[in-house]
């Protein structure tokens, strides 16, 4: 069985492994033991209220129960930009129009902004290899929003990703190569791992400040604004299948999107229905399609849980679960679990 | 003999002649079009006169007539106030410093300010001349006619003078400055945008221009290079104004890049070595070539003469240039050495 449920401190190593797995790009988790054991006492502090809400990181990791092993991570940060500043450019436009010349030309502009700051992230999507697939991916991704509805007072109303942007194989992003190389004395790589590791203040030092007029840019630089990484496509389906939309906001390194939607919005949220548990002694087939298969989470702050049911288990009142499933989730009869489908049934 | 002079609604066919022999690029500064001609030719004639309104900005059109023959064969300027009572603008080159203390690093980053702090300087401007001119003692007597203009009438005019050198242009007339830069703005090439420049004003164009700072590096190489450089065929102005005194700054045009030249009016060549002198009669052509003015505002004459100079303030010149300048024996002068 998968199970989700916050991360500890021994899923360190099998967490080293995954980020060494990823390789670059991605930012918020290097392979870096250091700082993975700091992000993991970050989070174990957050579950249990040791820290202040908007400071929270919440990290939540895949257990195959029977590997006993921790095969996938994601996580929400409760608010952006408010120890560190954080940076976007927004993707606007700039008109210049006069009747009497018969002018009127408008001109994409990036603007750097902290727009995001104080809004509420999901973040750090990382699935080992040997379990991708059956629908694993979207468990990972979506439990994040059966929380965020549950918790709402601890987060913002407002929820964004931020989509990893286009580079190519030796890890060149034409954007950064026509733009931020011409302030960083640095590759792409090595911007985006300092970044990684929290050192910000940098960008802030180094970075152009002044709008930046894209028709001054290579058309392979421009080509990249707002589009994602190959690998990324798959991930950013899954969010607009959500309700996320790109909001104008690109990375100020490699120019990948940011999407974003409101809680209450975002199609986990609305399509979630709540019942209490009846502990089943009918014998049950698990082993059913991604579409048939609904989420099942305990709704604990601390200790939560999620995992996956057939659909069939839901009653009018009631769901019914095998007694090991209520054990992975620490819940009893009479609980109050909440479900939601685990794939989009095209419901609106 | 060379005769400058105030241009007078008569020269307009001559100088729309001049104006349209020298391509595009002089446009913006003289119209083409006769009606914005003799409108410059009329405000600058009130100008000389002093009988503009009180808001009217005074604006000096000057022309080099052939003496002989009344041809004219070039024409120069002065804006007592660059911009004219609107917005004067320029970019300034600047740099600023990225530096990291975290990383240890900086960078020297050069950046494109849109400024207005040339705007009322007086400003030299309209310089035209036949081609084959330029370069000759004509050449120099119609740029430095200005410089005793502002000498003799130094309360007109501010404690700075500016004068905007052409920029860079390739060949088959691209404006490589312009291309990177203004043309994503305009979607239409120097040309047009400078034809634009000299119906409507400078200003009107300029404000179409992107308000914020532009990062030198992001520009095209080739303009990159233009930045501050002269068009070639300006070398005899650009040479001719470096020896008057004036030299470049931080500030650019908008359109081309080309840079522009700043002097201290006092410290001007042919204000500090001019002087009034009384005007006598010599019976020879003998003697060192000067150019000597006299006359106010209207009657404002300047020529090339040869004279001979007495140690009582008196310089004594042959009577054709009496004729030339319309003065005669008594009157106030003023020379300075060619």
């Amino acid at each position: 069985m998968l199970v989700i449920r916050p991360l500890q401190e021994n899923d360190l190593d099998a967490l080293y492994a995954m980020a060494e797995g990823a390789g670059k790009g991605l930012t918020t988790l290097p392979a870096d033991r250091e700082l993975l054991t700091k992000k993991i006492n970050h989070a174990r502090e957050t579950f249990n209220q040791r820290c202040a809400p908007e400071a929270g990181l919440y990290l939540f990791a895949l257990e195959d129960t029977e590997l006993k092993r921790c095969v996938g991570i994601s996580g929400i940060q409760a608010r952006v930009g408010l120890d560190e500043v954080f940076y976007n450019y927004r993707l606007s436009v700039t008109v210049n129009a006069s009747r009497e010349l018969d002018v009127h030309v408008r001109t994409p502009t990036l603007h750097l902004s902290n727009d995001m700051t104080d809004t509420t992230e999901i973040c750090s999507l990382l699935l080992s290899s040997s379990h991708r697939g059956g629908g694993t991916g979207l468990l990972l991704s979506r439990c994040r929003f059966m929380y965020l509805d549950d918790f709402r007072k601890h987060f913002s109303e407002k929820v964004f990703a931020e989509m990893r942007g286009v580079s190519d194989d030796n890890g060149q992003s034409p954007l950064w190569d026509a733009l931020g190389s011409k302030f960083f004395d640095m590759e792409f790589s090595e911007a985006d791992m300092l970044s990684g590791l929290g050192n910000k203040s940098f960008i802030a030092e180094l970075m152009p400040k002044y709008p930046i007029y894209l028709p001054m840019l290579p058309d392979a630089a421009r080509a990249v604004i707002g589009q994602v990484h190959e690998n990324t496509a798959p991930a950013l389906k899954m969010l607009q299948a959500e309700g996320f939309n790109f909001n104008g906001m690109v990375d100020i390194f490699d120019g990948g999107p940011v999407v974003e939607a409101f809680i209450h919005n975002v199609r986990t949220v609305r399509e979630g229905i709540s019942r209490h548990v009846m502990i089943r002694k009918k014998p049950l087939d698990m082993n059913v399609p991604a579409e048939e298969q609904v989420m099942i989470s305990n709704r604990s702050f601390r200790d939560f849980r999620v995992t996956t049911i057939p659909a069939e288990c839901i009653g009018l009142d009631t769901v019914s679960v095998p007694a090991e499933v209520a054990e992975v989730l620490e819940v009893e009869s009479g609980d109050r679990v909440r479900l939601a489908p685990l794939k989009d049934t095209g419901r609106r | 003999m060379w005769l400058v002079r105030p241009a007078q609604p008569g020269d307009l066919n001559d100088i729309l002649d001049i104006a349209g022999g020298q391509g595009p690029r002089m446009s913006s500064t003289l119209p083409k079009k006769e009606d914005a001609l003799s409108a410059k030719i009329e405000q600058s004639a009130r100008s000389f006169a002093g009988t503009n309104k009180a808001d009217e900005p005074k604006r000096f059109l000057f022309v080099l007539e052939e003496a002989s023959t009344g041809k004219v064969q070039g024409v120069s300027g002065i804006d007592a106030r660059a911009g004219n009572g609107q917005p004067f603008y320029n970019y300034r080159q600047d740099a600023l410093i990225h530096a990291s203390h975290e990383l240890g690093t900086s960078r020297r980053v050069e950046v494109l300010y849109p400024s207005h702090a040339l705007t009322d300087h007086t400003l030299l401007c309209s310089f035209t001349i036949t081609p084959e001119l330029r370069g000759s003692d004509a050449f120099e007597l119609l740029s430095r006619a200005r410089m005793l203009f502002i000498a003799s009438h130094r309360e007109l005019f501010t404690d700075q003078v500016v004068v905007e050198i052409q920029g860079v242009q390739t060949d088959d007339g691209k404006v490589p400055f312009w291309d990177s830069l203004g043309r994503h703005f305009f979607n239409m090439d120097f040309e047009t945008a400078d034809q634009y420049s000299g119906l409507l004003s400078k200003t009107f164009i300029a404000e179409l221009m992107p308000p914020n700072p532009i990062y030198v590096t992001l520009l095209s190489q080739a303009a990159r290079e233009a930045l501050g450089q002269p068009h070639t065929q300006t070398r005899a102005t650009f040479k001719l104004l470096q020896q008057e005194g004036f030299r470049g700054g931080c500030y650019l045009d908008i359109f081309d890049a080309g840079p522009v030249l700043e002097a201290r009016t006092d410290a001007l060549k042919s204000v500090v070595t001019s002087h009034p002198k009384t005007l006598h009669a010599a019976n020879t052509d003998d003697g060192e070539l000067c150019l000597i003015s006299g006359g106010e505002g209207e009657g404002f004459r300047c020529t090339l003469t040869t004279l001979t100079e007495s140690l009582q303030g008196e310089v004594k010149v042959p009577l054709k240039t009496w004729e030339c300048l319309g003065r005669s024996s008594g009157d106030k002068v003023r020379i300075t050495p060619l």
